[in-house]
């Protein structure tokens, strides 16, 4: 039962990457592609009414988690306790900078939230992926499971872990470029005009610096973290994994270049949920590793009670199919192609 | 330990306090807009205008409360990581079920609500409205359950190593605490949309601006104000305090102010506690009336705070008695506010009764700080237990993180939040300005002869 949590828990979570993760991408991105109101609109356009539902998988992930692995989320939430806050302030600089050129269309004001919009997105998405560059390389957890880590200390790897060190920034850049990838290929699909030929422009190098940085990642985690050595080595169909997360991402590339535009986009989502899912299998059954093996957060410890964890699934089946019925209509409802002539309606 | 788990407390309640203010006024707002909709698909044209108006406001403070409720539940893991150690099982079954079935569903129809009005039919639109309401509502269901499970447990069996285990969900949805919280504190929401409806179309009205759609959506903030009024009173108020006495009497000597056990307690109406000689100072009492709330019998006999231990005591009894009786107080202040308003509405003069009109303008903020101190009441008055009579609140706190960083953490929201006030007023403030669009009376006349 605990593995059957994980495997929804990592899927929510991948799925919050994948949806939020292209909203965040184009939260930069909209400030490097564009050169006027009209443009600029026409990017925010293809977020604006999404970024809620998608940053509500978030919301829905943290209680699940809480629900199934409440050690892990105690000891995870408590030990990033300054990140997570700053998490916290950058989702709410974020929200408002999105929403609130709505209220207030001025010409000043839209250059400071413009900018606002670009330093939290960015910031976000440099700092979910060094999150999960920590959990993935462990952190000094103490025999009740809790630890309390320093932002940095010698950018190396050792007995005393910071929150940054070289394996985590690398992370973070990695995460960046390839949520950056994603929202160009995001603003391919539902853009025209200007805007897609410089998202075109752009994916081209975000795709040859995710694949490369990819690479680099997943050398890293292979150096870093011995149980991923153990585990790929005595179950090695987990090869699988990375491999076809590979084969997604040049599929992101083909499709891009047939014009197949929604299709390259599905390519780029289905290469991170294996991207994640890969690292789940590569830590498994380890939620959290500690420094000392005994230490290990893992499904099994974390994870109060197994009996109802069945009969939860009662409800949350029926709660995500409404989910999926919610995000249909959402997502059909959004203009097949938002041009930027059709952005002055409200 | 003490002054950080103090720091845990203030920047909890802070964060709380705050999110509560806007979901108060958008799940109050979902109703009326909801009845503004119901009225514009039976032909009124005014109310459509007044609920694309109101929507406008509704978005804004949404929005507001979608900033300020993720770092709550951030929090709880942040700050409270033992109570979710030993009881997220339980209490991450409510959060979560909020996020599934209440946060998608409003993040989803909102967008359609404010964008949709030109592609959908009317009666779609309408739907989409209620469907609206009811994510509000449920999202304000599950987390008044999640709070029901401190302030009164049920479902739950423990374990020797204090951890909880779920023993029923349905036990646990429906706790008999939370149902009658929900109740009031729906009311208590109700009323504040309410408030802050009739006190826009007072200003207008005073104004002479706007005045076709202001003094129509007067009528139906103050019919709707004027029943959630009672309705906060009698039965829920009462039903709360009732619950409070039987199952946390403690909580209800001290918001009573009431020091002594006595048969045929009176009721303190006004007064100062005074905690070194345990008495009211300066006190105005009903005699027998406690008695006769709590029991139905003027001469009932009703424990006073002194017949229990000073450790279980709540640690802020004057700050819990001032909540509890503001509260109490407005409560009765707003029955007859909006019973004159009635009145008036009835003689068919509300929208040109100018001192009236100035006093519900200037009533706007009260039913804010009505709920406000209605949650510090159930809060404060539940210390010192975190889980009523399992768990201390000392207990539930982080214990890896240091007093420094709890306190720039509370100084950073605090500066934050100040930031989203002054855009909120600034930009409610400019909506107010640019009020409802004009409503074309033959327009009205037309659609109402065609609803006909
Ligand atoms: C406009 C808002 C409003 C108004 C007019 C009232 N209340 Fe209230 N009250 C609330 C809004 C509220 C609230 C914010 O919704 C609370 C906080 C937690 C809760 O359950 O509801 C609350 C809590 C609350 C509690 C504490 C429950 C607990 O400890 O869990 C009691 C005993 C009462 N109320 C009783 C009353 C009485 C007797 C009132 C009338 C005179 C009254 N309330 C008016
Ligand atoms: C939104 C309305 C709410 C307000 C205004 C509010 C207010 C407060 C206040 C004033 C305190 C501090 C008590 C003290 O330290 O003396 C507090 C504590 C707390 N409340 Fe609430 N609360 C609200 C809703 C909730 C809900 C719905 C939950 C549960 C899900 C909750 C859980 C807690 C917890 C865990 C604490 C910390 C422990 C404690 O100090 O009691 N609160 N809240
Ligand atoms: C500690 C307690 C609370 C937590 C953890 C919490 C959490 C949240 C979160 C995460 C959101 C944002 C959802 C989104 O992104 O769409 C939110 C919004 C909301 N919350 Fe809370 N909340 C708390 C207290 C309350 C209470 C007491 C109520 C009402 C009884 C309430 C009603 C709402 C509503 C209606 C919304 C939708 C946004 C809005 O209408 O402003 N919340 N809350």
């Amino acid at each position: 039962m605990e593995t059957v949590w994980l495997l929804l828990l990592v899927f929510m979570i991948a799925t919050y990457v994948v949806l939020d993760g292209f909203d965040l991408g184009v939260g930069v991105l909209h400030l490097l592609l564009a050169r006027n109101r009209a443009e600029q609109k026409q990017i925010m356009q293809s977020i604006a009414p999404l970024w809620d539902g998608n940053e509500v998988w978030l919301i829905a992930a943290g209680g699940t988690m809480m629900m199934a692995f409440p050690g892990f989320l105690s000891s995870m939430f408590s030990g990033f306790y300054l990140p997570l806050t700053m998490v916290v302030w950058l989702l709410i600089f974020r929200a408002i900078s999105i929403e609130l050129p709505h209220f207030l269309e001025d010409s000043l004001w839209i250059h400071f939230w413009n900018m606002m919009l670009f330093v939290s997105s960015g910031l976000l998405i440099v700092i979910l992926g060094a999150a999960m560059a920590n959990v993935f390389r462990g952190v000094p957890l103490d025999a009740t499971g809790s630890f309390f880590e320093p932002l940095w200390t010698n950018f190396r790897i050792g007995k005393q872990t910071g929150i940054l060190d070289w394996f985590t920034i690398l992370g973070g850049i990695t995460s960046a470029t390839i949520l950056l990838h994603h929202g160009a290929l995001w603003l391919i699909a539902k853009t025209d005009g200007v805007i897609q030929q410089r998202a075109l422009k752009g994916a081209a190098w975000l795709w040859g610096g995710s694949l490369l940085l990819t690479l680099v990642m997943f050398a890293a985690c292979y150096q870093v973290q011995t149980q991923a050595r153990g585990n790929f080595s005595s179950h090695p169909w987990m090869w699988i994994l990375p491999v076809l997360a590979l084969l997604s991402l040049g599929g992101s590339l083909l499709f891009r270049k047939r014009q197949r535009h929604l299709s390259a986009f599905l390519c780029s989502g289905a290469f991170i949920y294996l991207f994640l899912f890969g690292g789940t299998a590569a830590l498994y059954p380890n939620l959290l590793p500690g420094l000392n093996p005994e230490h290990h957060l893992t499904i099994y410890n974390t994870s109060p009670s197994t009996e109802k964890l069945a009969t939860t699934l009662w409800w949350w089946i029926p709660g995500i199919l409404l989910v999926g019925v919610y995000f249909t209509i959402l997502f059909r409802s959004l203009p097949p192609v938002i041009s930027a002539s059709s952005t002055d309606e409200h | 330990m003490l002054d950080t788990l103090l720091l845990h407390r203030v920047q909890f309640a802070f964060t709380a306090s705050f999110h509560y203010l806007f979901p108060q006024l958008t799940m109050g707002l979902a109703l009326l807009i909801f009845i503004l909709k119901t009225l514009g698909l039976r032909g009124h044209a005014w109310a459509d205008v007044a609920a694309r108006f109101w929507l406008k406001i509704f978005g804004l403070t949404f929005l507001m409360g979608v900033v300020t409720g993720i770092p709550l539940e951030f929090q709880f893991g942040t700050n409270w990581s033992q109570l979710v150690k030993s009881t997220g099982s339980i209490l991450g079954q409510t959060l979560a079920m909020e996020g599934m079935f209440a946060f998608f569903l409003e993040s989803t129809f909102l967008y359609l609500l404010i964008f949709g009005e030109k592609k959908l039919s009317q009666p779609l639109h309408w739907g989409v409205s209620f469907l609206l309401m009811a994510g509000t509502w449920l999202s304000g269901y599950f987390i008044i359950c999640t709070n029901a499970f401190l302030q009164h447990p049920v479902g739950y069996r423990i374990d020797e190593d204090g951890v909880y285990h779920l023993t029923s969900i349905w036990a646990l949805l429906s706790n008999p605490w939370a149902l009658k919280q929900y109740l009031h504190t729906m009311t208590g929401s109700v009323i504040t949309g309410c408030f802050t409806m009739s006190s826009i179309a007072a200003y207008y009205l005073l104004k002479e601006k706007h005045v076709e759609v202001s003094r129509r959506f007067l009528k139906v903030s103050v019919i709707v104000g004027f029943a959630a009024c009672l309705i906060a009173v009698m039965p829920t108020g009462d039903w709360e305090a009732k619950q409070v006495l039987k199952h946390q009497p403690v909580k209800f000597a001290a918001m009573e102010g009431h020091f002594h056990t006595e048969d045929g307690a009176g009721m303190v109406l006004i007064g100062q506690p005074n905690l070194e000689e345990l008495k009211i100072d300066n006190p105005i009492i009903i005699p027998h009336v406690l008695s006769f709330l709590t029991y139905s019998s003027w001469n009932a006999e009703v424990k006073g705070l002194t017949a229990y231990d000073r450790d279980l005591w709540p640690d802020n009894i004057e700050l819990l008695y001032f909540s509890y009786h503001i509260m109490a107080g407005l409560g009765t202040l707003f029955i007859a506010l909006m019973g004159l308003s009635i009145l008036m509405l009835l003689k068919g003069k509300l929208h040109t009764t100018r001192w009236l009109l100035w006093l519900l303008m200037l009533s706007l903020p009260f039913p804010f700080i009505a709920n406000t101190a209605g949650w510090f009441t159930a809060e404060i008055g539940r210390q010192p237990w975190l889980i009523y009579g399992l768990m201390k609140t000392a207990d539930g706190a982080s214990r890896n993180i240091s007093e420094g960083n709890v306190l720039f953490t509370l100084l950073g929201f605090m500066g934050l939040y100040l930031l989203l006030s002054v855009l909120y007023f600034f930009l409610a403030t400019r909506l107010i300005g640019q009020g409802p669009e004009a409503l074309n009376l033959n327009q009205t006349d037309a659609a109402t002869a065609e609803g006909a």
